[in-house]
């Protein structure tokens, strides 16, 4: 009750607010920009191209950062002097700079010198970003496994590898599950980012479609939206898939 | 892997040091000798460092001085010696370290099938025939966590003789034990014993040490205070540390 009072008092504000500005809203201009039939055909407007983007971004930098995450926290964790080093120095870099200067990085000065396109860049930039986050969450899984599985391990003459493979990281995934979920939904978040290096993703087209019509807040309300199936779809999925 | 011509000891420990951070001596000067097939008991007060000295003996343990030689191959920096020594030697730990995410014949199998390269055809019929012997081979289809303790523990055996090691190490086997669970596990180590498996056990176990030990060490803060055989520890110790420990604990 609480909940819904305080969702019509601020709807009432954006409508006052609005008013006084004379907005002009105009929602029946927005569906042609997600979907329009023609001929009995379905015709995927440019918020729908930008979604699949967006997605195809998201689905390669989730692959990427789980990679650079896992290899990373195990690197942290190595024997290895330089392994450690390797990985301290990658989740400082990282995590001390913004990501809107990284993404610029790769696009301007790495990706050239490596000739990858620009979707190239982002998901690299992205990845490397998620990356160092996901690292912290799979050290973190890792380390709550007992002592004891490990010596256990010793003890039965199995190398490192196969303590990993076999019995570390099997039980660390389930409790992994769930930070690294929240995790996912930050790089859909922060993919919007590739906009600003030209990747005509969800948020771009809707940049582009703001300049040619004006209707401000009615695509931002709807990429708003769209973002937020697309995130709490996806922790709902990720929470049924936990509890089963 | 240079490996000495193996002799008549299997494990041969000398001039061992480890001290703990803080300053805590676990082992000093610690030396012995284990022959084949001997059945060897240690026992002391808590902090002594038996479980130190036993989990130095298969490399879970690292020491600061001393050479520890199992069945010819030296416990040193070289990682294929200790991968070596630690599967000719089989342990069995106080909380059991089962794999949780695994069934009772999978613990069993997959140290076969990585480490001894078995298939898993014959992983399984390794397995099989030993849940048979520590009694409980109806189980082999269950979760750890569907077990009671002494259930694990003698599961955790079967895991440890299915790498048919030369040497077993039993740290404070049957000490997370329910009383009425500990009877079932002594039972199976009584078997091993009498089977001619060269043991090591660290117990709280008097009745057991009496049984089957053909050699009592009594150590105290890191040191073998008196060692012998069971007649000689248990009813003629000479020095007065063992003579008040075997009081108390009688």
């Amino acid at each position: 009750m609480k909940f819904f009072l305080v969702i019509v008092a601020l709807a009432w504000l954006l409508y006052r607010g609005t008013e006084r500005l004379g907005y002009n809203w105009q929602w029946h201009r927005v569906p042609k920009y997600l979907v329009t039939f023609e001929d009995g055909k379905l015709i995927l407007g440019p918020l729908m191209d930008g979604l699949i983007v967006t997605l195809r971004i998201c689905s390669w930098s989730l692959l990427l950062s789980a990679l650079f995450g896992l290899v990373t926290a195990l690197l942290r964790m190595s024997d290895s002097f330089v392994g450690r080093a390797l990985a301290r120095g990658y989740l400082e870099l990282i995590r001390n700079t913004p990501l809107l200067v990284q993404l610029f990085f790769m696009y301007f000065v790495f990706a050239p010198v490596v000739g990858i396109g620009r979707f190239g860049a982002g998901v690299l930039a992205l990845s490397l970003f998620e990356g160092a986050y996901a690292s912290e969450i799979f050290r973190a899984g890792i380390v709550s496994i007992d002592k004891g599985q490990w010596e256990a391990c010793h003890s039965l003459g199995f190398s490192t590898f196969h303590t990993y493979r076999y019995i570390i990281l099997p039980q660390a995934i389930r409790r992994i599950f769930p930070p690294l979920t929240s995790q996912v939904v930050a790089l859909i978040k922060d993919s919007a980012l590739v906009s600003t290096v030209a990747i005509y993703d969800l948020t771009m087209q809707a940049q582009v479609i703001i300049s040619e019509t004006f209707l401000t807040f009615e695509v931002w309300f709807t990429v708003a939206a769209i973002y937020l199936i697309l995130t709490v779809a996806l922790s709902t999925i990720a929470d049924t898939l936990v509890s089963t | 892997m240079k490996r000495k011509s193996p002799g008549e000891f299997i494990i041969e420990v000398e001039g061992l040091y480890k001290t703990f951070p803080g300053g805590i001596r676990a082992l000093h000067d610690f030396a012995t000798r284990i022959r084949r097939r001997e059945v060897v008991v240690i026992i002391g007060p808590s902090g002594a460092g038996k479980s130190t000295f036993l989990r130095c003996l298969n490399g879970l343990e690292d020491f600061e001085r001393g050479t520890v030689t199992v069945d010819g191959i030296p416990l040193d920096e070289n990682k294929e010696n200790r991968l070596e020594i630690r599967k000719e030697v089989g342990m069995v730990f106080q909380s059991f370290n089962l794999f949780p995410h695994l069934t009772v014949l999978e613990n069993v199998n997959l140290a076969q099938v990585l480490v001894r390269n078995k298939s898993k055809q014959e992983a399984n019929e390794t397995t099989m025939s030993l849940l048979e012997k520590v009694g409980i081979p109806e189980k082999a289809r269950v979760y750890p966590s569907q077990l009671s303790g002494g259930q694990q523990q003698r599961v955790a055996i079967a895991r440890a003789l299915a790498m048919v090691p030369k040497v077993m190490l039993f740290d404070e086997a049957t000490s997370a034990l329910d009383p009425e669970m500990i009877g079932e596990v002594l039972e199976v180590m009584k078997a091993l014993a009498r089977e001619g498996m060269t043991m090591v056990v660290v117990t709280h176990e008097m009745g057991f040490a009496r049984e089957v030990g053909d050699r009592i060490i009594f150590m105290d803060e890191g040191m073998i205070v008196e060692e012998g055989s069971v007649e000689q520890i248990f009813s003629r110790p000479q020095e007065e540390r063992t003579k008040q420990f075997i009081s108390q604990i009688l």
